[in-house]
């Protein structure tokens, strides 16, 4: 077979490359990786939805300030939906059900993303509501939906890696069987 | 799609769902408030604010509260520092509104769910070019039953 320009054949340059794609996907499977991702994503999670837990009326306002719901529909979703993301972040940190609220989590972004695109599309300027239900805090903008797609990205991530991840319940489940 | 996946999601849904309503119906926020509507008003332009956020936006020293009723009532008593524009005198009131800085938080408020004139305010002056315009929408009967800082 022909060597190549650095004396390589066209086998050993597809081996490496084969083995060096593996050796991604290694380290994205890391369970270490996967864990710092795990505990950054839903403690995130869990500090965005406290200030919502404590006052689901201001939460409320700031549901109705992206003016696509109304009144009730918008009373409704904060006395849900702040509990749905403790859940959820709780979940992800101590690894119970990490797929299906990494699943849950990748979908509340995305929605998060579209309000916060066609809110600015219609030339609103309101506070995100994201993490503190403050008017002056986090106002909405370019850097909020980066931040999102950021998050996004690392949901999407989580979802994908859950069967290879620390799971905190099983490993307590072990130690209690020994 | 995986069935056991959506049965687990279904699941976590279900039990934010029910700590959501228990938590609510023992504090009577959110869902389970008994009015409302003096939460909540749908707006066109601007962005409402609890009795919390005036209260922090006041200490903070950096918004203009603009009270919205007649002058009578704002004589009675008012919030602390707040300036009074009655909203069917704004006309003689142009010369006051142009002074203020279009980029400054102003927050308009009058007597509280029943009222519409701190709403109406916040539309002129989003017309005008104001572009940090809140209501709060308690307006003076919360604020006041609050015990929060007043003026004569």
């Amino acid at each position: 077979m022909a060597a190549g320009r650095n004396g390589k054949t066209p086998v050993t340059i597809l081996k490496n490359k084969m083995f060096e794609k593996q050796k991604i996907i290694q380290l994205l499977e890391n369970k270490i990786l996967t864990l710092i991702a795990r505990i950054i994503l839903g403690g995130l999670f869990i500090i965005a939805s406290l200030d919502k837990i404590i006052d689901p009326n201001a939460f409320a306002i700031s549901i109705l300030n992206y003016r696509v719901i109304g009144e009730s529909l918008s009373m409704l979703v904060a006395t849900i939906l702040p509990w749905l993301e403790l859940i959820c972040g709780l979940g992800l940190v101590f690894g119970f059900y990490a797929r299906a609220n990494a699943g849950i989590i990748t979908t509340l972004l995305i929605c998060f993303i579209i309000l916060i695109v066609s809110a600015l599309a219609r030339g609103l300027d309101i506070s995100c509501g994201c993490f503190s239900q403050d008017p002056n805090m986090s106002k909405i903008g370019y850097q909020k939906i980066l931040e999102n797609i950021g998050l996004t990205i690392l949901s999407i991530y989580l979802f994908y890696t859950s069967n290879k991840q620390i799971n905190f319940i099983s490993l307590f489940k072990k130690q209690s069987t020994n | 799609m995986n069935v056991q996946l959506i049965r687990q999601s279904f699941f976590l849904f279900i039990i934010s769902a029910s700590l959501g309503f228990i938590y609510t119906s023992f504090t009577k926020k959110g869902f389970f408030l008994e009015n409302k509507s003096s939460a909540i008003v749908a707006t066109d332009n601007f962005e409402l604010i609890p009795l919390a956020k005036a209260k922090e936006l006041l200490d903070s020293d950096s918004v203009i509260f603009l009270d919205t009723r007649h002058y009578s009532d704002y004589k009675n008593g008012h919030i602390k520092y707040a300036f009074n524009i009655p909203i069917n005198e704004l006309d003689n009131y142009t010369p006051v509104i142009n002074s203020l800085p279009k980029e400054k938080f102003i927050i308009a408020y009058c007597d509280g769910a029943d009222c519409n004139s701190s709403i109406l305010m916040a539309k002129k002056l989003t017309e005008l070019g104001f572009k940090n315009v809140k209501v709060f929408f308690g307006g003076w009967q919360e604020w006041k039953n609050a015990g929060y800082h007043i003026e004569k």
